[in-house]
């Protein structure tokens, strides 16, 4: 009977932790799917925009001797990388989406050396700047988990807000929605993919640095969640952005759970499995029609 | 008067000229490190042709080749190291293990296009990696499986193996050319031109009665084929397989050599591999970051040179070839009278 409760603390603790990292995830893989969506480009440094937020915040964090300005001058920076990408690197080819692989592919290799050259290769951690434990199921619960999770929550209510609620937002939903029709109507499409692959650079800086206290901020982490996003997307629907943010949830939800009765490249590949399955059963995503 | 046919035939057997006297000129003019890096690039060239062929041909581009890659590497390392087979039969097993995995995933990736078709690879390549990961008593993780080659024949007192450094060469020079001529020969058959109708449009190859799931599959399966045979090469040459083949960066790369060189022509893998390869070679031993350049470069090409470099080359022929047509025309119209 102690076992078993025992066992079933690990689970909660580890679902828990799945969903809060789900949050997170969701933040990135909403400025995938809108750079999908938008521009028509499977973007493969997408992993490295978030990698390259966590390397900022450590950096902010170096420079300044405070984390909680790396959460606003952060995503600043992606937004400002993001919106420069977009004109040198992406314009010139936006007619050839296949293209857009290469490129990416290529601008992956860029920022991951680039920060072998600044940062270095070694894997570092920061503290959180909220310290402090609490009881959860029997074992110390760090509190920034907790914080980590309210903004991400946060930041997914706001681009929710900023795309239903203001003019821009407005704009983008217009343009994935009817290219042709919104630039007849007047939308600076041009100017729209600018912010859009902007926007996409700051939230996924934005879960770097959410995430930098909670993992280690390293050259390589990029690779490792970029197929994590890519699932969330296709699970969500390609181009669902509600859909996509519960299917991140939902993945990582149920990779905690499975990670609590088996190792985590099982895990990692049932989820992979599920997302077959998706693609083969339901191209169009699990939750269409949900939302849109 | 020269044509740009006959510049291509030209180029084509100073290239196989070149190819032979590789093992006795290179070391002449430079050392003989360099004539084993021109047999990597022969095999990555055969790896990069696999992409190739499904995107440049038949208009799929697969982000998971390096799985049928990892198959033929391993058929080749259990092969030898776990059940003590000979040379060929090692051989063997690889090319068919990745025949089959690629069969039984095409089944299933080819029913999707685009977007779909190049996720989907990277998924089923992502599923077997960590498998591969994980499945340590078999495959050897990250750390991968080291072997003793056996040799390739032996009649009577002569032995021929890898182990000889210009038998290794030619036995992987033969091999890839026997593979880019069979790729050439299906490429000009009816079959290659159905490939093409596929790849140009899909609805209207089905309307002239063409069975598109049926010609995608094939061309899936060639391209495993392809890859297979260049990781079982691989096996042999370097005496070892490893997960980290298998990995999605591997498949990205050689999309990405395949599209710089060249996609939907038979020597753009070629050259976009031998590009990449020859700069990683030179920079990396001076300077530990020369993946910067592999970028800047993949980034320029595709925005300079959409078509690849040899699309590029292809396209400067042509338009040298029809001024001289144009020339040769005016001069004929001035002599009339």
């Amino acid at each position: 009977m102690g076992s078993f409760l025992v066992m079933l603390d690990t689970l909660l603790l580890l679902a828990l932790n799945g969903l809060i990292w789900g949050l997170i995830i969701a933040l990135i893989a909403l400025g995938l799917s809108i750079i999908f969506g938008l521009l028509d480009i499977i973007n493969i440094a997408h992993g490295d925009f978030f990698m390259v937020g966590t390397v900022l915040a450590w950096f902010t964090l170096e420079l300044t001797g405070n984390f909680w300005v790396a959460f606003l001058v952060v995503p600043l920076i992606g937004f400002i990388f993001g919106a420069l990408i977009q004109r040198v690197v992406i314009q010139p080819i936006r007619n050839v989406a296949a293209l857009s692989i290469v490129a990416t592919f290529g601008l992956s290799l860029i920022l991951q050396e680039g920060v072998r050259i600044t940062f270095g290769t070694t894997p570092r951690r920061i503290l959180p700047p909220i310290h402090g434990t609490f009881l959860l199921f029997g074992i110390d619960y760090e509190i920034y988990r907790l914080f980590a999770a309210l903004i991400a929550i946060l930041a997914l209510a706001g681009f929710f807000m900023f795309l239903h609620r203001t003019k821009l937002g407005t704009w983008m939903r217009a343009v994935r929605h009817d290219r042709e029709t919104a630039i007849a109507m007047g939308v600076p499409a041009q100017r729209v993919y600018v912010l859009t692959f902007g926007i996409g650079f700051a939230l996924a800086a934005l879960g770097g640095v959410v995430a930098a206290p909670i993992t280690t901020v390293e050259f390589r982490s990029g690779v490792d969640i970029l197929p994590f996003c890519f699932m969330a997307v296709i699970i969500g629907g390609l181009g669902n952005l509600p859909g996509t943010a519960a299917a991140a949830v939902l993945l990582a939800f149920l990779e905690g759970v499975i990670q609590s009765f088996a190792d985590p490249t099982i895990a990692r590949i049932s989820s992979l499995v599920l997302m077959s399955a998706v693609l083969l059963a339901r191209p169009q995503g699990l939750f269409k029609g949900l939302t849109k | 008067m020269i044509t740009p046919t006959i510049i291509g035939r030209a180029m084509l057997i100073a290239f196989g000229a070149f190819l032979i006297s590789v093992p006795w000129l290179i070391p002449a003019l430079l050392n003989r490190f360099w004539v084993s890096v021109i047999a990597e690039i022969m095999i990555w060239s055969l790896f990069a042709a696999s992409v190739n062929l499904l995107f440049g041909y038949v208009g799929l581009l697969s982000f998971g080749q390096a799985l049928y890659f990892g198959f033929g590497m391993y058929g080749v390392a259990i092969g030898v190291a776990t059940l003590g087979l000979s040379f060929w039969p090692a051989f063997g097993m690889g090319i068919i293990a990745a025949v089959a995995i690629a069969l039984i995933s095409g089944i299933f990736a080819v029913r999707l296009t685009w977007h779909y078709f190049a996720i989907i690879t990277v998924v089923f390549s992502l599923i077997f990696y960590f498998l591969a990961v994980s499945v340590k008593p078999l495959t050897g993780g990250d750390d991968g499986i080291n072997f003793a080659l056996p040799p390739t024949f032996s009649f009577g007192g002569v032995v021929g193996s890898f182990s000889s450094e210009n038998f290794q060469y030619f036995f992987i020079l033969a091999t890839v050319s026997l593979c880019f001529f069979l790729m050439h020969c299906v490429i000009r058959s009816p079959l290659g031109k159905a490939f093409v109708a596929i790849r140009d449009n899909d609805v209207r190859a089905a309307l002239i009665g063409l069975n598109v799931y049926r010609l995608r599959l094939i061309a899936f399966v060639m391209a495993g084929f392809l890859a297979g045979v260049s990781g079982a090469l691989f096996a042999f040459f370097g005496r070892y397989a490893s997960a980290s083949y298998m990995f999605y960066h591997v498949s990205g790369e050689a999309v990405v050599w395949a599209i710089v060189g060249g996609a939907g022509t038979l020597f753009g893998p070629i050259v976009g591999t031998s590009l990449f390869i020859v700069i990683r070679e030179l920079v990396s031993t001076h300077w530990e970051h020369h993946s910067l350049i592999v970028g800047v470069m993949a980034i320029l090409v595709v925005i300079l040179a959409p078509k690849g470099l040899v699309g590029l080359w292809n396209d400067r022929l042509a338009r040298w070839g029809e001024r001289g047509k144009d020339a040769s025309i005016r001069t004929s119209l001035r002599t009339d009278p």
